[in-house]
């Protein structure tokens, strides 16, 4: 009865929508579209001045190639296949430790978050490592787990598991006691708290959480692979550096950028897809 | 909503289940500041089926009375019997409708009124929101999520919501308070309609006195500080009632005087 009369209500309109709607993408457009290419000017210019001063040799080769070269490296080395493996294995461990991270976190958080027990006897001793910078475990994860591979994953999952434990652990404790009562209106289990308004209510946060934790595991995959590998991205890295090809370790953070990006922007779709029409 | 008109007169037979008891010697409560007593004294008996409207100035407590009922508030001197029984705790056999909607965000509109009836049957489920959703107006936007919704719609599937799961006593917190004039007039009708339906016990809550007295079988009118029963007034008029007739008038106005009585005290 109520979309009806909005549909009917002013009959005129149906004749100013499409103007309203053709004039305002563009805009939108004569507003953001320039703001884009401004941002893009300075970069361009670095990018051709950098072009430039390479070809002129003003730059000595081995410590800044010019960007054509850098984008030649890179297709070299997929033409050939070693790139696929290098970035399949970093990726595969920043999958791995992200994976036991986050399990971690959100195990962990869900029940500080949940029992004001387990806060009370795990959340001091979480906070109280969680100041410890990361990397300062790495010798004592080398020692325990050895060069290989087990100690890059545990410390990539360290990386990733702190967001991910905090996020939830603080917004399950912050669920809006009003929703909380409407369960206990209708008598839920504590079960069916759990997953008809706990998770529902955290689950905007807790996305948040999982992608800073992402963000988190793709910066520790770095640190683990220039501490010693002999695969991955970071590996082509120290490998550019020993054999003193810089075009090689600018390949590599430019494929390190490419890839955080892509995973983040995966992760934030999915998240945008688990929180569908909802507010917020 | 034309249905409404049809029906309002049927007599009904006398339930037997809703009576609750009220002895509430204080309820207190105790904060950082001090303590306050909201409610003192409170001793009323409302008889199975019976429609009753609670009228009194703002922090006279009471929603800390209907969260009593409800049993939201388990902490305090004196108890409350529904059918005999001690009311201890929330129970699905009373239903509540806040002053704030409180609809769940992920929840669609139908999803919401649909939240008490994880009981039922897919099918029974759905026909159910259907019908309260029509009840209430809304059912063209059961795919709607609250945020889209205005004020006084997300209180209707409040209302929807409460009103679902069939609840021998229904306790309804200011429900009509964000709605317009014509709405508020039209979901008075419904809620009559329901009520003498399901034969249920409503305890409302309202500023409007014109309100109170035409849904009620008994207004009771409190005053703040503490928190206590000023006197309570049948309204020994036949349904539907007439809001200009002067029976009506003459009541609407003691109601208002006792209120008054109170605030020039
Ligand atoms: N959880 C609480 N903690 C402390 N004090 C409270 C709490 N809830 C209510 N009160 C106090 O109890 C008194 C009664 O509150 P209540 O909400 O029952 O009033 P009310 O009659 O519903 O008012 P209104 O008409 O404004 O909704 C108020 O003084 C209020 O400050
Ligand atoms: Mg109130």
């Amino acid at each position: 009865m109520i979309t009806a009369q909005q549909d009917h209500w002013l009959p005129w309109k149906a004749d100013a929508a499409p103007t309203l709607d053709s004039r305002a993408p563009a805009k939108k457009s004569s507003v953001n579209l320039p703001d884009a290419l401004v941002g893009g000017i300075v970069p361009l210019a670095v990018l051709f001045v950098w072009e430039v001063l390479a070809r002129l040799e003003m730059l000595p080769p081995n410590w800044l190639p010019a960007p054509t070269v850098v984008a030649k490296t890179i297709y070299e080395m997929a033409a050939a296949g070693d790139l696929w493996k290098h970035v399949g294995i970093t990726a595969a461990r920043v999958a791995l430790g992200f994976l036991l991270g986050a399990s971690g976190g959100t195990l962990l958080g869900a029940l500080t978050g949940y029992f004001p027990v387990a806060r009370k006897l795990l959340d001091p001793l979480l906070q109280s490592l969680r100041s410890v910078p990361s990397i300062a475990w790495v010798p004592l994860f080398l020692l325990w787990l050895g060069i290989e591979e087990s100690s890059k994953i545990a410390l990539i999952s360290l990386g990733a598991f702190f967001p991910v434990y905090l996020s939830l652990s603080v917004a399950m404790r912050h669920v809006d006691p009003k929703l909380l009562e409407v369960g206990q209106l209708y008598r839920l289990s504590s079960f069916e708290m759990v997953g008809r308004l706990i998770l529902p209510a955290v689950l905007p946060e807790y996305i948040v959480g999982l992608r800073s934790g992402l963000g988190l595991a793709w910066m520790f995959v770095v640190a683990a692979e220039l501490l010693g590998a002999s695969r991955g991205i970071g590996y082509l890295m120290v490998d550019g550096q020993m054999t003193g090809r810089a075009a090689i370790i600018l390949g590599s953070v430019l494929l390190f950028a490419v890839c955080g990006k892509t995973t983040d922007w995966m992760m934030s779709a999915a998240g945008a897809k688990l929180l569908g029409h909802r507010a917020r | 909503m034309e249905k409404a008109k049809g029906n309002e007169l049927t007599p009904r037979g006398a339930p037997k289940k809703g009576a609750l008891h009220i002895a509430i010697a204080r309820k207190k409560f105790v904060g950082s500041q001090g303590s306050l007593t909201a409610l003192r004294d409170i001793s009323l008996r409302i008889r199975p089926g019976e429609f009753v409207c609670i009228v009194g100035g703002s922090g006279c407590g009471k929603t800390t009375l209907l969260r009593i009922l409800a049993g939201l508030e388990t902490q305090y001197e004196g108890s409350v019997f529904l059918d005999g029984r001690r009311i201890a705790g929330p129970d699905r056999n009373r239903g509540m409708v806040f002053q704030e909607h409180r609809l769940l965000p992920w929840l669609t509109v139908r999803e919401n009124v649909a939240f008490g009836l994880s009981r039922l049957s897919p099918a029974e489920r759905s026909g159910k929101v259907q019908h309260y959703l029509d009840l209430v107006g809304l059912r063209s936007f059961e795919r709607q999520y609250p945020h889209q919704l205005s004020g006084g719609m997300s209180q209707r599937v409040a209302i929807a919501r409460a009103l679902a799961g069939r609840p021998e006593v229904l306790l309804l917190d200011e429900p009509f308070a964000s709605l317009d004039a014509l709405t508020r007039i039209r979901m008075q009708a419904e809620l009559l309609q329901v009520w003498q339906a399901e034969r249920s016990t409503v305890v409302l809550v309202t500023h409007d006195i014109e309100e109170a007295v035409y849904l009620a079988d008994q207004v009771v009118v409190m005053s703040p500080q503490p928190g206590t029963i000023r006197n309570v007034l049948s309204v020994d008029l036949s349904r539907p009632r007439e809001r200009t007739n002067h029976q009506f008038n003459r009541i609407r106005r003691a109601v208002l005087d006792e209120l008054l009585a109170h605030a020039l005290a």
